[in-house]
């Protein structure tokens, strides 16, 4: 399988079909049995999470995983902004940084302009997983993964969320994977979908195929 | 009888700052504290012995808890093994690794300067360990406060809250362990070094039950001085290592025996866990009475009742997780 510079990709599948084996290989939480995984020209199958994280980033189903509770919103969003400088002796705290992911969060709508330092553990769900997908884009990556990043919000959230995650997406570029068991999310963005059954891949329509896809014809292919 | 807690508690203050950094900031209660304490109490003593400056020896125990703290960083991380065991393991290796050093159970200074000694005579000898203390406390908290302050904190800060979220953004999570007891241990090796100066020997059970005085301590401290910023929660490790000096004292005041001091630190410990919990069960009560008696109907009443349920819960959990608001 093959991912093009720009893809928005919904990957799709009953359960235990494979989807979560995927991300997860690619992430690196699982590791290989065969075959390679390369990133940005980088061959990364069995190399470790932290080696990958420099061209990857991942939002995690629970908001509780993406972000670290006992730190503030700014704390979380320095943590994520560069993945290569973890030992820096440098102080962090800068106030043009500051003011800048102050217009950052302005732009989720979420009320978390004013909460910088919040520690996010008082932050609901819906705003945590925004601010997830936020420090996810924040470096930039050559791929996010988004693994059923939407699945423990409430119905409204779910959208808004959906809407950030296309806006952010647009707007940056950025090559993406997204598991969902939404089908109408899958059907709605991106530009490709796949779906995924017993390990394997059963179908992968891009551009007008997947547009003009409905979700009776995806139904029927959940055997 | 406050002078000389004031300098014992300073000079345990690093210890209590390790425990802190192993147990609050990482979240991994760290054993190897019983090993490190008295390793850095045999090196300072021994290499003093063998004609080596005070000073260099007490950088000698410092780095000395350093190497044990490495130790157990790398058997928890890189060999998985569990932090509990391998605490208790590199604790238990260090108590024949200090008999190499020491060559018998207790080992006492000769004539040898200790740091308490380079300060002008005329000075009382309880008041020079206080401003021995106060320096090395300063120099421990000052590194701690910048180191906190850097990206390298922060990382260290985000590993011990959420592991998962760190690997995925950069840091490694291992390296970051390890480099955490590594300073844990080195802080323990100090004090256990000061320690022996103060006492003017080293001595191969002078690490017994330091980790429950280092927890102990941590605890005191977060009860009498609260807060999220980083500065008042090092200054609440240093007010936590001079109280319960002084809550030593006073019960040794009150006519306990040296040998029932292990015992008293145990006590103090359970007691220190259970009065916020106590505490906090009253608060709620209290509160929620006051609230019903504005209430007429039973069937709020039941309402409230399941809501304090969850929030005592709630708060018990927050007490032993150093949940700050």
């Amino acid at each position: 399988m093959k991912v093009y510079d720009g893809d928005f990709i919904s990957v799709i599948g009953n359960n235990g079909a494979g989807k979560s084996t995927l991300l997860n290989t690619i992430a690196g939480t699982l590791s290989a049995d065969a075959g390679e995984i390369d990133l940005a020209s980088h061959s990364v199958v069995n190399k470790s999470i932290t080696y990958r994280s420099r061209w990857m980033s991942r939002v995690f189903q629970d908001p509780k995983m993406g972000t670290a509770g006992d730190l503030s919103v700014a704390e979380n969003l320095v943590l994520a902004q560069s993945h290569t400088h973890t030992t820096s002796l440098r102080r962090y705290k800068k106030a043009d940084r500051w003011n800048r992911y102050q217009e950052l969060l302005k732009t989720l709508n979420m009320g978390l302009e004013d909460r910088l330092e919040t520690q996010v553990k008082y932050l609901s769900g819906g705003q945590r997983q925004a601010l997830s997908l936020l420090m996810a884009t924040l470096s930039k990556p050559k791929l996010l993964l988004l693994d059923e990043h939407t699945a423990a919000l409430d119905p409204k959230t779910s959208r808004d969320v959906m809407e950030i995650t296309q806006d952010i997406v647009t707007r940056e570029g950025l090559t993406t994977m997204m598991i969902t068991h939404k089908m109408s999310d899958a059907l709605k963005y991106g530009n490709r979908l796949i779906m995924v059954q017993d390990g394997q891949i059963k179908l992968d329509v891009s551009g007008e195929d997947k547009k003009n896809l409905k979700s009776e014809d995806l139904v029927g292919l959940f055997a | 009888m406050l002078i000389s807690s004031l300098g014992q508690g300073l000079l345990w203050a690093p210890l209590v700052i390790g425990v802190f950094i192993t147990f609050r900031i990482l979240d991994i209660p760290d054993l190897t504290t019983e090993g490190s304490f008295p390793f850095g109490a045999a090196v300072t003593i021994s290499l003093m012995l063998h004609g080596q400056s005070t000073f260099v020896a007490t950088m000698a125990g410092f780095l000395a808890g350093c190497i044990a703290g490495i130790v157990t960083g790398i058997l928890d991380t890189k060999l998985g093994i569990p932090s509990l065991l391998a605490g208790i393991l590199t604790m238990t290796g260090l108590y024949s690794v200090n008999m190499h050093i020491m060559g018998k159970s207790n080992i006492p200074l000769l004539d040898q300067k200790v740091l308490m000694n380079y300060l002008p005579e005329s000075i009382t000898p309880d008041v020079q360990t206080i401003i021995v203390g106060l320096i090395i406390t300063s120099i421990v908290v000052g590194l701690l406060y910048s180191m906190f302050k850097t990206r390298l904190g922060l990382s260290l800060m985000a590993t011990g809250n959420n592991k998962a979220m760190s690997s995925a953004n950069g840091i490694q999570t291992d390296g970051m362990i390890i480099f955490g007891y590594m300073i844990s241990n080195g802080l323990i090796a100090l004090s256990g070094s000061l320690i022996a100066q103060s006492n003017g020997y080293a001595d191969i059970g002078m690490g017994i039950g330091t980790i429950v005085i280092g927890l102990a301590s941590v605890l005191v401290g977060e009860i009498f001085l609260r807060g999220r910023n980083i500065l008042v929660r090092l200054l609440a490790m240093v007010f936590g290592a001079i109280i319960y000096r002084l809550l030593l004292t006073i019960a040794m005041g009150l006519g306990f025996p040296p040998d029932d001091l292990k015992i008293l630190s145990a006590i103090i410990l359970v007691i220190v866990i259970c009065v916020p919990i106590i505490q906090n069960r009253i608060k709620t009560k209290k509160q929620l009475k006051q609230y019903l008696s504005q209430l007429s109907e039973g069937e709020e009443y039941e309402q409230q009742s399941e809501i304090r349920n969850i929030s005592s819960q709630k708060l018990t959990k927050g007490i032993l997780s150093g949940d700050r608001e």
